[in-house]
């Protein structure tokens, strides 16, 4: 599974897409830095909203869809996912491999940045904690998803959009019993509550707002499995 | 080694292989058929890459795409071009080798490239490869883990002929070391080389299948079509009606005669006398169904396979 792990992970990592998303990590870090230099009354809910509106929202989902849907799809697409597919390896290990190298290079181009940006508005060490706790948890279960839908579609950066944009933007953002089923909701949910701000969307304990996208995860790794197992392959 | 049994494969409405039934021993058996044939599709079936819409397929005794671990002791050469760009060959060869759990796979990944004629220490991404280049690195990655199935789908395109003589000498020997060796090709000639059992597959169906001699005979056997230019295509007609080498005639425009025959090599004898005794000019004598998607449309033409 090593060998799998460095060759997921050596694919990864382009020029392109670090570049990108690099400026995408700066860009955080300068509106860290902007909201700290003014005097906002509510440094803490300043803060959170910072993290929620540009990290929880857009940076953490579009830079786990750009990798995690790549890993699997990308050789899927091409037909190298043959010269894997075709060796004596459980399918699930397959995928693992490819959750792990999308997981080692999501995490610090999203957490890092964001948890920097916290502590540069000046809110103290609860949110820098609170931003780098929930921008993991959302990493890890964007990546779930998104692997699952790398494999599962062609054009998987497209869909992975419409599906940040609608599911996540439009049904996280209606409230109700609906909300409860975007993984956005939950990681506002658990920031929030572990920075000290205010609740929003969802009324869920901290256990719950954990559980929930980790499940997401899970189900999405078993249904990437499954498709890797049944799926023809080019 | 390989069975297929009464296997199908469709597309939508697009039928790729047709109630396909055969058996595959050691040695080195030739899969042939034209471009569109469903060579691929069958490959890709025995390998487990696509699962049959009917029938089934055992390789070693087991279901391939059932059973993962089977593929410690298969090969395959894809036809698709696309490696791992970012790779040297030894990398992409050596990643193969530790998937398949082989001891040093370093070494064993040099040996396979050494195989195939290529450099272990190049420092190039396969991405800057030419096509036989990539080809070879194929079929590197095939061999490394010294597999008993071999399957390879047209692993000569774009060699060299220097190279091809290599790989047909390699297939050959792995063949008679014991091995299973199916290799699919279009070209008649490269078969040939093979000296090997063939199967045809034309449209989907299996079209003829034993010794490549005996289907290479059955194959020279067939009504030939000729086309013949003459300034008197009448006269000329009407003797080479008297040779007996025509079965068929049919004078076109103004200039233009066609004829069948069923002995070339009678008719190339014939046809100059025919021409002096006519007082006609031979300006031209074209072959119109010497190619090869001619021969398998013959074979899988009224009557049946053969």
């Amino acid at each position: 599974m090593t060998a799998l792990y460095r060759m997921f992970l050596a694919a990864q990592v382009t020029r392109g897409r670090m570049s990108g998303l690099g400026a995408l990590g700066l860009l955080a870090v300068l509106l860290g830095v902007a909201l700290g230099a003014g005097d906002g009354a509510d440094p803490v809910g300043d803060g959170i909203s910072l993290v929620n509106t540009f990290g929880l929202s857009l940076f953490v989902p579009v830079t786990t869809l750009v990798f995690a849907s790549a890993v699997l799809g990308e050789p899927n697409e091409d037909g190298t996912l043959a010269y894997l597919w075709l060796r004596p390896v459980a399918r699930w290990r397959l995928v693992a491999a490819a959750l792990a190298a999308a997981l080692t290079v999501s995490l610090p181009t999203v957490v890092v940045p964001m948890a920097v940006a916290a502590a540069a508005t000046g809110a103290g060490g609860a949110l820098v904690a609170a931003t780098a706790a929930s921008c993991t948890l959302a990493t890890v279960a964007y990546a779930g998803i998104f692997l699952w839908l790398g494999l599962r579609v062609r054009r998987a950066l497209v869909w992975g959009l419409a599906y940040i944009l609608v599911w996540e933007g439009f049904v996280a953002t209606s409230g109700g019993t609906a909300s409860l089923l975007a993984v956005r909701s939950h990681t506002r949910s658990l920031l929030a509550r572990l920075a000290g701000g205010p609740e929003q969307l969802v009324e869920v304990s901290a256990a719950t707002a954990v559980a929930l996208p980790i499940a997401a995860a899970v189900v999405a790794f078993a249904l990437t499995v499954r498709r890797l197992t049944r799926q023809d392959v080019a | 080694m390989i069975e297929v049994t009464q296997v199908s494969k469709w597309f939508g409405d697009v039928v790729a292989v047709s109630d396909v039934s055969f058996g595959v021993g050691p040695g080195v058996t030739a899969l042939l058929g034209p471009n569109g044939a469903g060579k691929s599709t069958l490959l890709r079936l025995l390998c487990g890459l696509t699962r049959p819409s009917q029938g089934s397929v055992r390789v070693l005794g087991d279901d391939p795409r059932r059973h993962p671990e089977l593929f410690r002791r298969i090969g395959l050469v894809p036809q698709q071009e696309a490696l791992f760009e970012g790779m040297t060959a030894r990398t992409f060869v050596s990643l193969a080798a530790e998937l398949h759990a082989v001891t040093a796979p370093g070494a064993a990944a040099e040996a396979a490239l050494a195989t195939v004629d290529l450099d272990p220490g190049d420092t190039r991404t396969v991405a800057s490869y030419s096509k036989g280049m990539r080809q070879r690195v194929k079929v590197a990655q095939a061999l490394v883990h010294d597999p008993e199935v071999l399957i390879l789908d047209e692993p000569l395109d774009g060699l060299d002929p220097r190279q091809r003589l290599g790989l047909i000498t390699l297939f050959r020997r792995l063949g008679d070391e014991g091995r299973t060796v199916l290799v699919s090709s279009h070209v008649l000639d490269e078969v040939e080389r093979f000296g090997s059992r063939v199967l045809v597959l034309a449209q989907g169906r299996l079209a003829a299948e034993g010794d490549f001699h005996a289907i290479r005979q059955l194959m020279d056997n067939r009504p030939h079509r000729l086309r013949l230019r003459t300034d008197a295509p009448h006269a000329l007609g009407a003797a080479l009606l008297g040779t007996g080498t025509v079965v068929g005639l049919a004078v076109s425009g103004t200039d233009q005669l066609v004829v069948d025959t069923l002995d070339v090599a009678g008719f190339r004898l014939a046809v100059a006398p025919a021409a002096r005794q006519a007082g006609a000019r031979l300006l031209e004598l074209v072959p119109l169904d010497d190619d090869l998607e001619s021969v398998f449309r013959y074979l899988v033409g009224p009557g049946g396979s053969r």
